[in-house]
């Protein structure tokens, strides 16, 4: 199982790299939920920085796409080395299919966010012969290993970090703004929160980017106990640092490539970070056909 | 011919959708389907269902639509193999577990759901290609985005036009599922979207107003003629979960000003079909994305909503022309002296004052106060059988 993380700076890969084994990198007219949005020379300085290390490069284009959209990014893409980068992540059919004409298929990581929550579902695209996909984050531990025994091709797993629960295509802090008569500073900020009137102790991170509004979990989701038992599902396990930075980073990078579970280092980051840990859907089984009310 | 699609949460009201307009139904059945509270159909209701709408020539479609995890699989294709019995004319689904074995077992035709979110020719194209008759596409694209598109594909295009607006991409939400366990995407959505919400930036509220992620309604009123001239195959309403008036009274507008579209080629005014949507809607309704980007104007960011203009009073079962007496089915009070219209599923309206009502076995009422009570009322004019009464 390789370990993938986000970061902010590029002159962080050289430490970064220490630990990870490949990176995720994006821009914002076709990337979203970005830690930073680099230019195409920045990324291919990336690329030439993950190769001198040695590490693998996976390019974030996980927007959904219209029409229009999509020429733009066969255009985008284009000026950059597509043969350069390990993978090619993709939420929209769309942009497989821009890919696919451009005999890229091999590279396109498949991203549908919530919809791939069981193995057939997971390894439909298996006849187009992708790469990979990204197994659902709304699902338990065991559906994920399940999912993982019956593969064909390679799994993808958001194993760390804030999970996103929320995707409009509005600009929702935007609006809000207007509404109120004011300018809106909170623009593509990592530190705005949503606070639900019954669950004030939960602050949702909220982040507001070219492609819509998005609504965070509160907790940092971690995967870290239960490594061993994911190595034999899945292939690629992301660090997801969206709201963080490069420090954070790699502290926990220290804790998944060494497989520590370290109570000491991991009560430092929360505290550092004014964060909690759980452990997702992992051992939450969402209801299906919930009758009762609220 | 353009299709009218209307939701139907019950037998009535699926009865109700087809007498008023709807070119065609779609149902939730009680497996794999999506809105778990909507009081879904048995398969003896489905078949029931099918017989009624294909005596008057019109379709009904079984949503399919749920995202299942692992242990949701079992039984999928003997419920897809009884559907095709009970003569469905499509299911709209999402997952690709259910699309292909209603494809390799069934001969039945399928419709992408919009919680697989379509947005462009490129995604339509790849599920059509895979042997999928029509695409329901996600509500965020514009009018000419959507024409731009038919123009692209051979595959039948839906369009919601009516009805609840998701605030995310349908299908890529899991608020519920975090706040409350309750899985959207099989059918537990608990709209915490609608909740109430305060913005804060490093701890500190940056207004003293609620942060709002609840969208006004969709209604598509006048974009309805550039949709039918875009070629688009069907113009769906949403809401299941919707009031038989609701239903009638959508339909109906929607059937009309199509039908007018088409034999005049313009809409001098839509005010009137405005007027008459009013009578049903509750909650404030816009556009949606069909005229580019939402802005503010498409948001509530207060809680309040809007009462219909019109309560629905009765539902007429039977009209006695040589003594001019409708039976009817009591909905909601009302009392002689009051101004009642009368809806018919053709679509028109006429008033008059009740003065006459008697209980069903003729024993002279003052006060219609029970749901469901049978009453017998004069009425000065002929009314068809499931017409609506309205008190003004």
């Amino acid at each position: 199982m390789k370990i993938l993380t986000t970061f902010y700076q590029l002159n962080h890969l050289e430490n970064l790299s220490a630990y990870a084994d490949g990176f995720l990198i994006g821009n914002d007219n076709f990337g979203t939920r970005l830690t930073h949005s680099f230019e195409i020379d920045e990324i291919v300085e990336a690329l030439m920085i993950t190769e001198k290390f040695n590490k693998e490069l996976f390019l974030m284009a996980n927007q959904m796409f219209t029409d229009e959209q999509l020429v733009y990014f066969e255009k985008w893409i284009l000026k950059l080395p597509i043969e350069k980068f390990q993978g090619i992540i993709v939420t929209d059919l769309g942009a497989l299919r821009v890919l696919e004409k451009l005999g890229q298929q091999k590279k396109v990581v498949y991203h549908p966010e919530t919809l791939l929550t069981n193995a057939y579902d997971f390894n439909f695209l298996s006849s187009n012969n992708i790469q990979g996909a990204f197994v659902a984050k709304e699902i338990t531990l065991s559906d994920v290993l399940s999912i993982g025994d019956q593969k064909k091709y390679q799994m993808f797993m958001v194993g760390h970090g804030h999970l996103n629960m929320f995707y409009s295509k509005r600009q929702l802090i935007d609006n809000f703004m207007v509404f109120t008569e004011s300018e809106n500073p909170y623009h593509n900020k990592q530190n705005m929160r949503l606070i639900e009137e019954t669950r004030k102790e939960e602050p949702y991170p909220i982040f507001e980017d070219r492609a819509g509004t998005h609504v965070f979990r509160s907790q940092v989701s971690t995967s870290l106990k239960h490594l061993d038992e994911l190595e034999s599902a899945v292939d690629y396990l992301i660090i997801d640092t969206l709201f963080k930075d490069d420090h954070y980073a790699q502290s926990v990078l220290n804790l998944y490539h060494n497989r520590l579970y370290d109570n000491q280092l991991i009560e430092k980051i929360k505290t550092d970070y004014q964060e909690a840990w759980d452990e997702g859907f992992f051992y939450k089984k969402t209801v299906y056909k919930q009758k009762d009310k609220l | 011919m353009i299709e009218l699609l209307a939701p139907a949460g019950d037998l009535e009201k699926l009865k109700i959708a087809l007498m008023y307009g709807a070119d065609a139904v779609f149902i939730g059945g009680q497996n794999f389907s999506l809105r778990a509270r909507a009081s879904n159909f048995t398969l003896e209701d489905i078949r029931t269902a099918t017989s009624f709408a294909h005596e008057k020539g019109k379709r009904v479609y079984v949503t399919t639509n749920i995202i299942p995890h692992e242990d949701d699989l079992e039984g999928v294709k003997e419920y897809l193999k009884a559907l095709e019995s009970c003569e469905v004319d499509a299911i709209i689904s999402a997952s690709p577990y259910i699309i292909d074995m209603a494809l390799e077992h069934t001969s039945l035709e399928i419709h992408l759901s919009t919680q697989q979110s379509t947005l462009n020719a490129e995604t339509v194209n790849f599920w059509h290609n895979k042997g999928i008759t029509r695409i329901v596409l996600a509500r965020e694209l514009d009018k000419y985005q959507i024409k731009t598109l038919v123009s692209k594909t051979n595959a039948d295009i839906e369009v919601f036009i009516h009805g609840g607006m998701c605030m995310s991409y349908s299908g890529r939400c899991s608020l519920s599922n975090t706040m409350t366990d309750r899985d959207a995407n099989r059918g537990g959505c608990a709209h915490s979207c609608r909740w109430i919400y305060e913005l804060v930036e490093d701890g500190k509220s940056v207004s003293n107003q609620m942060f709002s992620m609840s969208s006004k309604d969709l209604s598509a009123l006048e974009q309805i003629p550039y949709l039918i001239d875009a070629k688009v195959s069907s113009l769906k309403i949403e809401g299941r979960m919707k009031s038989l008036h609701y239903i009638a009274t959508v339909v109906s507008t929607y059937r009309r000003l199509i039908d007018n579209y088409i034999q005049q080629s313009s809409i001098d005014d839509f005010k009137p079909y405005l007027t008459e949507l009013q009578k049903a809607e509750n909650r404030r309704a816009s556009f949606g994305y069909l005229e580019g980007m939402p802005g503010i104007e498409q948001l509530l960011y207060d809680k309040k909503s809007e009462q219909p203009s019109q309560l629905f009073i009765g539902l007429v079962q039977d009209y006695d022309e040589e003594n001019g007496t409708a039976t009817i089915e009591q909905r909601n009070h009302f009392e002689i002296g009051q101004e009642i219209e009368i809806f018919n599923p053709n679509g028109s309206e006429r008033s008059f004052i009740l003065d006459n009502m008697t209980d069903e076995d003729g024993n002279p009422l003052d006060v219609a106060r029970h749901p469901k009570q049978i009453l017998k009322i004069k009425v000065p004019f002929k009314v068809e059988t499931y017409a609506m009464l309205r008190k003004k």
